[in-house]
C-alpha cells in the first residue's frame, strides 16, 4: 500500500501545479476526512468495548496506508472546483458506508474511492451546478464533446494535451495519462498490483472502440481518444486494481477487467453520462463474489473456460457494433 | 508482491560447506514405539534386558502394516518414557542405556554380491519390509509398499533436490557417501527391473553435480542421468520433480507408479543399500541443526533415538542475544514447531531449526491473491481459509482443499503475514 501512495505522488504534484492551492485543499480535505472518520470510528468502538484509551489504538490502520490511499484516490477523482464541504461529506460517507460498516480493511465490497466519488456525483451533482460532473465541468472535456457528437473528431485538444494533461480540464489526477502510466510502471516494477487488470481493462475498451471505429469508418483517433481521456487510465491503474474489491484468481481478474471495459465503454457510448469508469467499477465489484464462487472459480484458465470467454468476447464486440449503428 | 515468486532463499550456506560431525554415542537412546499413524505396539523386551545393535525390540501395530522396531545401540533396556517426536505429538519411547560397545546382533551380516545378483523383486521387498525402511524425506511412508509395485517401472527417480531452506542433511549425505546412494539405486533398479535411473538435483548445487557426474561414470553399465532442476520451491515435491526431471505430468490423485515412475528420496536410497548389503536397519542419519539462534549451526551424523537436547548442547546452545526461541523439527516451510527440547530423533527427522522468536502482527487479508498465484497445486488457499473460518464444508470440498500438499508457500508469500497453510491444513483435516 505505501507503493500506491508513492505511485500517486507525481499525480498529486501535477494536480497542485496545474490547479494551484485549490487542489491541495481538496486533496487534504479528502484524505483527512477519510482518515479521521476511520480513526474516530475505531476509537468509538474501543469505548464501546470498554478498552482503555490509547492514542494509537489496535485497529489504527494508518500504519498500512490503506485509508490514506483511498483518500488520495478519492481526492484525485474530484474536479478542482469541488467545494470543500462536499469533499468532506463525500469522504466521511464514503469511508463509513463503503468500508467501516462492512468490517474495515479487507472486508469492503465496493471500492471506497469509487463509492465516495459516485456518492458525491449523485448527491451534489445538481446542487453544485455541475452539469457534466462525472467527468468535469470547468470546460467541456474530450469525452463531453464526444458525448454530444459521438463520432466527430475532437479538435479542441491535441493528443499530446490529452495524454500529458497539461492545460486539460478534468479531475485533479485523471487528466495526465503520462503520469498515471509512470505510476503504473512503478507499481508493476514493485509487483504491487496485478498487471492483468489494467491491461485487460484498457485492452477491452480499445478493442470495442476499434470495432466501433471500423463499423463507423472513422479514424484511429477514436479508440485513442477513448483510452487517453477521461478516468479510464486512472481507474484502470489505481481503482480497479484494488485487491480487496477484485477477484482472487487470475482468470477471475481477467473476467472482472473485461466486464469493467465493457461497462465503461457501453456507458460512454450509449449512456447519458460522458464517463463511466467509477460506475463500471462499482457494478463489477458486485460481481466479485460470483466470480470467486467456489463451484466454478479456478486458479487457471482451462480450455473450456477459455473457449467460453472467447465466445463471450466475440458476442460483445458484435453487439457493440450493432448497437453503434443506432447511435448518432 | 502480487506475482509468482517461488524462489525461496535457501540459507544452506550456513551448514552445507561444513563437514559433518559425528555424534553417535548418546548415553541413552529413546526408540519411538508409537507414531502418529500407529498407536499400538508389541514389545519383546522388558526393563533390564540386554539388547544388541540391530536387534528386534518389538513391532509397531495397529495400522495397515506391521513394522519391526530395531534397537539402534547395544545396551540395557531401562523402560518406557513419553517423549515428543518430529510430528509434535507425544509418543512412547523405549529407553536403552548405551554400553558404547556397538555389539551387533547376529542378524547383521553382509550379503555377498553374488547373492544380491540372484534376488528377485520379492526378495528386495521382504528385506525392505523386514528392516522397516520408511521414506526418509519426511513422509515416513513405508518404502516396501512403493517397492512392491506391480506396475511396469521404466524410470527410478532419486530425489536429491532438498528444496527446503536451511536443510543440508541430504547435501552432506551425497557429499560424503555418494557410493551408497548409487548402490542403492542400482538395487532398486534391479528390483523393479527399471531401464533408467534419474538423480534429480538442483542445478545451483554445482559441487554435488560434480560428485554425481563422477559416480555416474563409475556406474556406466547402468543407464543413469542427472536431472538439473531449477532453484525454486517446492521443486522437491514428488510431482514437481517428475514434471521437471522427466517431463511427465502426474495428474492429481494418480500414483506415479501407474505412469512407470518410482521415486525415492536420496536418504531412503542409501538406507536401502544398508538394508540390502549389510542387513542394517536405520540406525544413524544426517541431521542439520540450523537457524539464527544457534551458536554453531552444523550437520551431524546422529544415532536414531538421540534427544534433540543433546544435539543443541553440541552446537554450543542458543546465541546469547536470543531471549526467546522457536524450534522447528523439519524444514521451515513444512516443519513442525515444538516448544520443548525433549524431542527424539526418529528416522524421518531431517533437521532441527532454532530461530529467534519474532511475532509479526497478522494483518487482515486484502485478497491480493499471491497465495493463489503461487500455489503449486493450483488451489485457492485464501478461499479455503475463508471457507474454513465460516465452517463451510461444501465450499472446502469444492475448492479441493484435499489437494493441498502443505508446502507452506501460501503462508510464505502472504502479504498480510497470515498463517494460511495452517488454515488450509485444518480445512483438509476437517473434510477428511
Amino acid at each position: 500500500m505505501p507503493d500506491v501512495a508513492i505511485a500517486l505522488s507525481p499525480l498529486v504534484i501535477f494536480a497542485i501545479t496545474q490547479h494551484g492551492l485549490s487542489a491541495l485543499w481538496i486533496l487534504l480535505a479528502a484524505v483527512l476526512s477519510m482518515v479521521l472518520t476511520e480513526y474516530l470510528f475505531y476509537q468509538v468502538l474501543d469505548r464501546l468495548d470498554k478498552k482503555p484509551f490509547k492514542v494509537k489504538n489496535d485497529r489504527f490502520t494508518l500504519d498500512n496506508y490503506t485509508v490514506l490511499v483511498s483518500g488520495l484516490i478519492y481526492g484525485l477523482t474530484l474536479p478542482d472546483s469541488t467545494p470543500l464541504l462536499i469533499t468532506i461529506i463525500g469522504g466521511v460517507v464514503g469511508v463509513f458506508l463503503a468500508k467501516l460498516v462492512f468490517g474495515g480493511m479487507g472486508q469492503n465490497i465496493f471500492n471506497i474511492a469509487a463509492f465516495a466519488r459516485v456518492f458525491v456525483v449523485l448527491s451534489f451533482g445538481a446542487a453544485a451546478a455541475y452539469v457534466n460532473f462525472v467527468d468535469e465541468t470547468a470546460g467541456a472535456t474530450a469525452l463531453g464533446l464526444l458525448m454530444m457528437e459521438p463520432f466527430t473528431k475532437v479538435e479542441t485538444y491535441s493528443f499530446w494535451t490529452m495524454f500529458s494533461g497539461i492545460g486539460l480540464p478534468g479531475s485533479l489526477g485523471e487528466t495526465s495519462g503520462l503520469l498515471i502510466l509512470v505510476g503504473g510502471l512503478y507499481l508493476l516494477a514493485r509487483r504491487s498490483f496485478d498487471v492483468f487488470i489494467p491491461l485487460v481493462y484498457v485492452g477491452t475498451v480499445f478493442v470495442l472502440s476499434t470495432a466501433v471505429m471500423l463499423q463507423q469508418g472513422i479514424g484511429f483517433w477514436y479508440p485513442l481518444t477513448h483510452i487517453i481521456s477521461g478516468g479510464l487510465l486512472f481507474g484502470a491503474v489505481f481503482m480497479a486494481t484494488d485487491p480487496v474489491t477484485a477477484p482472487i484468481t487470475r482468470p477471475g481478474r481477467v473476467y472482472f477487467a473485461f466486464g469493467l471495459g465493457v461497462i465503461t465503454f457501453v456507458i460512454r457510448l450509449f449512456g447519458t453520462l460522458p464517463e463511466g469508469v467509477v460506475f463500471a467499477i462499482l457494478i463489477m465489484n458486485m460481481f466479485v463474489p460470483a466470480l470467486d464462487y467456489a463451484r466454478w472459480s479456478n486458479s487457471r484458465f482451462t480450455v473450456r473456460s477459455g473457449l467460453i470467454f472467447a465466445a463471450v468476447v466475440a458476442l460483445t464486440i458484435l453487439s457493440v457494433m450493432v448497437g453503434a449503428s443506432y447511435v448518432g | 508482491m502480487i506475482s509468482k515468486m517461488r524462489r525461496v532463499s535457501d540459507y544452506k550456506q550456513l551448514t552445507k560447506e561444513l563437514p559433518h560431525i559425528r555424534y553417535v554415542d548418546p548415553e541413552k537412546v529413546y526408540i519411538n514405539l508409537t507414531t502418529s499413524r500407529c498407536e499400538d505396539y508389541i514389545l519383546n523386551v522388558k526393563p533390564g534386558d540386554a539388547v544388541r545393535l540391530g536387534q528386534i525390540l518389538g513391532e509397531k501395530d495397529g495400522c495397515f502394516f506391521k513394522q519391526p522396531i530395531y534397537s539402534t545401540v547395544s545396551g540395557t533396556v531401562e523402560g518406557v518414557e513419553k517423549k515428543i517426536d518430529g510430528t509434535g505429538i507425544e509418543v512412547e519411547c523405549l529407553v536403552i542405556r548405551n554400553d558404547f560397545q556397538d555389539t551387533y546382533d547376529a542378524s547383521i551380516t553382509d550379503r555377498p554380491d553374488n547373492v544380491i545378483e540372484q534376488m528377485s523383486q520379492q526378495d528386495f521387498v521382504d528385506i525392505v519390509r523386514e528392516k522397516a525402511l520408511v521414506g526418509l524425506g519426511g513422509s515416513g511412508f513405508p518404502s516396501y509398499v512403493k517397492l512392491a509395485t506391480e506396475e511396469p517401472i521404466h524410470t527410478v527417480v532419486i530425489n536429491a533436490v532438498e528444496c527446503e531452506p536451511y536443510l543440508s542433511s541430504d547435501y552432506r549425505l551425497i557429499h560424503d557417501q555418494p557410493d551408497q546412494i548409487f548402490q542403492g539405486l542400482s538395487y532398486v533398479m534391479k528390483a523393479v527391473n527399471a531401464k533408467s535411473g534419474v538423480i534429480a538435483v538442483k542445478k545451483t548445487k554445482k559441487d554435488l553435480i560434480n560428485i554425481l557426474e563422477r559416480e555416474v561414470k563409475r556406474y556406466a553399465h547402468l543407464d543413469l542421468r542427472i536431472a538439473k532442476l531449477g532453484d525454486y520451491y517446492p521443486q522437491g515435491w514428488e510431482i514437481e520433480t517428475y514434471k521437471n526431471a522427466l517431463g511427465i505430468k502426474v495428474p492429481s490423485g494418480v500414483l506415479p507408479t501407474k505412469l512407470g515412475i518410482l521415486g525415492f528420496n536420496v536418504s531412503t536410497c542409501a538406507s536401502i543399500y544398508d538394508a540390502v548389503k549389510h542387513n542394517m536397519p536405520i540406525t544413524k542419519r544426517y541431521l542439520t541443526i540450523n537457524g539464527d539462534a544457534v551458536k554453531f549451526p552444523q550437520s551431524i551424523r546422529v544415532r536414531v533415538g538421540t534427544l534433540i537436547k543433546d544435539l543443541i548442547k553440541l552446537c554450543d546452545g542458543f546465541t546469547d542475544d536470543a531471549e526467546k526461541v522457536e524450534m522447528i523439527i523439519g524444514g521451515p516451510m513444512m516443519g513442525q514447531a515444538v516448544d520443548t527440547q525433549e524431542v527424539v530423533v526418529t528416522p524421518t527427522t531431517t533437521s532441527v531449526l532454532v530461530f529467534k522468536s519474532i511475532t509479526d502482527k497478522e494483518e487482515p487479508c486484502v485478497r491480493c491473491g499471491s497465495c493463489v498465484i503461487n500455489c503449486p497445486v493450483h488451489i485457492q488457499p485464501v478461499n479455503i481459509m475463508n471457507a474454513y473460518k465460516r465452517n463451510d464444508t461444501l465450499a472446502m470440498k469444492q475448492l479441493e482443499a484435499n489437494k493441498c500438499i502443505e508446502c507452506g508457500l501460501c503462508a510464505y508469500v502472504c502479504t498480510s503475514k497470515i498463517h494460511v497453510t495452517d488454515y488450509v491444513r485444518k480445512a483438509k483435516a476437517s473434510i477428511g
